[in-house]
């Protein structure tokens, strides 16, 4: 490409010396064009290094760090991160948020599939009004539905309680220690179907027309066109709820705080993880080992986002 | 600048200009009439429609308790909440005194309208500089390549993996250091970081601007600059909108870095102010914290459920533009 050959309103070609071991000459103009691109990510570059990449550089050099009494702060290698691993209170609540997204996520999807597929094919009346009401849940902020579910399952005064009392349950005890899991799993479902259901909803309108009217056609079967020819095309969003659905489910801590302030003692200090880097963070004030559960956390979360991408593609090629 | 003007964006679905709200309304029933299959093409059995809808029912009736709790409960006394039933009205009617409460400090926790003034504050600018930041990098991810662009966003679809709540831990420690603890600015800044908005608006302006068109303006001589604001900005309104929701939202649910970095009351957000009332109603004695929280919840969600009402036309389609990109 000649030097000169786009260079519509003689630009400033000063171009300052870039690093020596260019492998190619790029034209004056491709270099201009290369900064104006960085022109244009640099404001949300910096802000996002100085928010997001710095703290968790910060946060990997700090757990590190061990503060003593007697010493002060020294270097102490991984020794926060053995004590993360071996911390059988973290584990647990790895785990007990881990069975939480493994529940929750699937049912959630499989009431939100349903419904977007109904809304889809028309087959209900008065699909808008469902699709607007279901989407509430999304504008309301989790502390609040907490608050509210947290009165609805109040186990003394709750409405629901009275009504189960009055088909003969009586003393059942949503915030029970056994029931407090199921609880926020209902709750979660609330808060989330809708969401899910409106992304699916669009996703199923762009499947083809003229594809689901040929499958009419030959009398394929009306469960046959949803399982067989919708499911499969909208795949790729299902993948991407399941994402941002796990991320979120990891990171299990609103309602199970909030919740406890109607069943006090049922949410100990380590329930879930976030509520352990919280307590041993903020609350007793030990930051470098709050920081090694906050990586070993992130690092269980890439990996099995990892491990499900790599199973997508796994199935992508043999399928 | 003597560039010629430009052509109109390469038609994308002409619109008459001058379309009334009830012109428009009737195009889009129509439109949407045309795109649904007729039931009765699917072989259904009779009922089957009246089976379907009497499911949406009742999920539109879990979905709706907990809203239809909380309006019947802002009327009641602390007692009635506890002692009435739970879906029904219950005298005496305490609506507007527990709504002029929200303009006092009850208990030393703090005033709800300030908290709602601060989450208002907050949502907006972090919300407004999010869709800014995310709509220029957007742009710039899309339309440039530059050395070190596809590592750079490569750096930026990690940051989607990572978990906010725990970025939250160690902005706290950077805070002490720089002292931005109970500073707005702590709060603000952190809210314009979105990957997911920058990943949104970088495949709407793939999906959505037409390459020619900018390249068009640029061999007429139109500065990026230009070309960014006449003719990339138009076209990206729609998803502008989803972007800006969807940052507006998280600002105004966010809890747990408000929680971490404020300690002075007369910063929180509702959210935390909330919190704080829920953990000190239960041994408050007579301070009646319970109707408090069941008015302030209302409060809360009224603005947002009326903005996403509103705006329903711009984001829904935005909301998936995530997944299509693969």
């Amino acid at each position: 490409m000649s030097e000169t050959a786009l260079q519509p309103c003689a630009p400033r070609v000063v171009a300052p010396p870039r690093t020596p071991r260019k492998r190619y000459r790029r034209s004056a103009y491709a270099r201009r064009r290369g900064r104006s691109g960085l022109a244009f990510v640099t404001p949300f570059m910096v802000i996002f290094t100085l928010f997001m990449i710095a703290p968790l550089g910060y946060a990997i050099y700090q757990s590190l760090y061990t503060t003593k009494l007697i010493g002060g702060t020294r270097y102490s290698g991984f020794a926060n991160y053995s004590t993360v691993l071996e911390s059988g209170d973290f584990w647990n609540g790895v785990i007990r948020v881990i069975i939480f997204g493994g529940i929750q996520i699937p049912v959630m999807l499989a009431i939100a599939f349903f419904f977007a597929t109904i809304f889809d094919l028309g087959v209900a009346k008065w699909g808008g009004l469902f699709r607007a009401v279901y989407f509430i849940p999304f504008a309301v902020p989790i502390v609040v539905s907490s608050l509210m579910w947290g009165f609805l399952l109040d186990p003394a005064y709750g409405p629901f309680n009275r009504l189960f009392s009055a088909f003969g349950f009586q003393n059942f005890n949503w915030l029970s220690p056994n029931l407090m899991l199921p609880s926020i799993i209902i709750i979660a479902i609330w808060e989330w179907t809708g969401y899910n259901a409106i992304i699916l909803y669009t996703a199923l309108k762009s499947v083809p027309r003229d594809v689901i009217e040929a499958a009419i056609l030959d009398d394929t079967p009306l469960w046959k066109i949803i399982l067989r020819i919708k499911l499969p095309l909208v795949r790729p969003a299902i993948i991407m709820l399941v994402f941002i659905n796990t991320i979120g489910a990891m990171q299990l801590f609103i309602e199970p705080t909030i919740l406890n302030n109607y069943s006090a003692g049922v949410v100990t200090d380590t329930w879930t993880p976030v509520i352990d880097i919280y307590t041993t963070s903020i609350s007793n004030g030990e930051y470098q080992l709050g920081a090694a559960m906050a990586v070993v956390l992130a690092v269980v979360i890439i990996a099995i986002s990892v491990a499900s991408l790599a199973f997508r593609n796994r199935r992508r090629e043999f399928g | 600048m003597s560039a010629p003007t430009l052509a109109p964006p390469a038609q994308p679905p002409v619109r008459p200009a001058a379309e009334t709200r009830r012109e428009r309304k009737r195009r889009e029933r129509l439109e949407q009439r045309d795109a649904v299959i007729p039931v009765e093409l699917y072989g259904l059995r009779r009922g089957t429609v009246t089976a379907l809808t009497t499911c949406c029912v009742l999920f539109a009736l879990f979905i709706l308790a907990p809203v239809a709790w909380v309006i019947i409960n802002s009327t009641k006394t602390q007692a009635n909440i506890f002692e009435s039933f739970g879906f029904w009205f219950a005298s005496p009617f305490e609506f507007f005194h527990t709504f002029a409460n929200l303009f006092r400090d009850i208990d030393g926790d703090g005033t709800y309208s300030t908290w709602f003034v601060n989450t208002v504050l907050y949502s907006v600018v972090g919300g407004v500089g999010a869709t800014v930041l995310a709509a220029l990098g957007g742009y710039g991810f899309a339309r440039f390549e530059f050395r070190g662009s596809k590592v750079f966003f490569g750096i930026v679809i990690a940051g989607l993996l990572v978990p906010i709540t725990l970025v939250a831990v160690p902005l706290y420690l950077a805070y002490a250091k720089v002292h931005l603890i109970n500073s707005i600015w702590g709060m603000i800044l952190p809210s314009m970081v979105t990957p997911v908005g920058l990943y949104l608006m970088r495949t709407y302006v793939e999906l959505s601007i037409p390459r020619e068109l900018t390249d068009a303006a640029r061999i007429d001589g139109a500065s990026e600059l230009r070309i960014f604001f006449r003719i990339a900005l138009p076209l990206m309104v729609p998803g502008l909108m989803t972007v800006l929701l969807l940052s507006v939202a998280g600002t105004w649910n966010n809890y747990i870095l408000p929680l971490i970095i404020f300690s002075n009351n007369t910063l929180f957000p509702v959210t935390v102010g909330m919190g704080l009332w829920s953990q000190h109603a239960g041994n408050s004695g007579d301070q009646n914290l319970y109707p408090l929280i069941v008015m302030s919840g209302l409060v809360t969600i009224i603005p947002m459920v009326a903005l996403f009402a509103l705006l329903q036309r711009y984001w829904r389609g935005g909301l998936l533009l995530g997944s299509v990109a693969n």
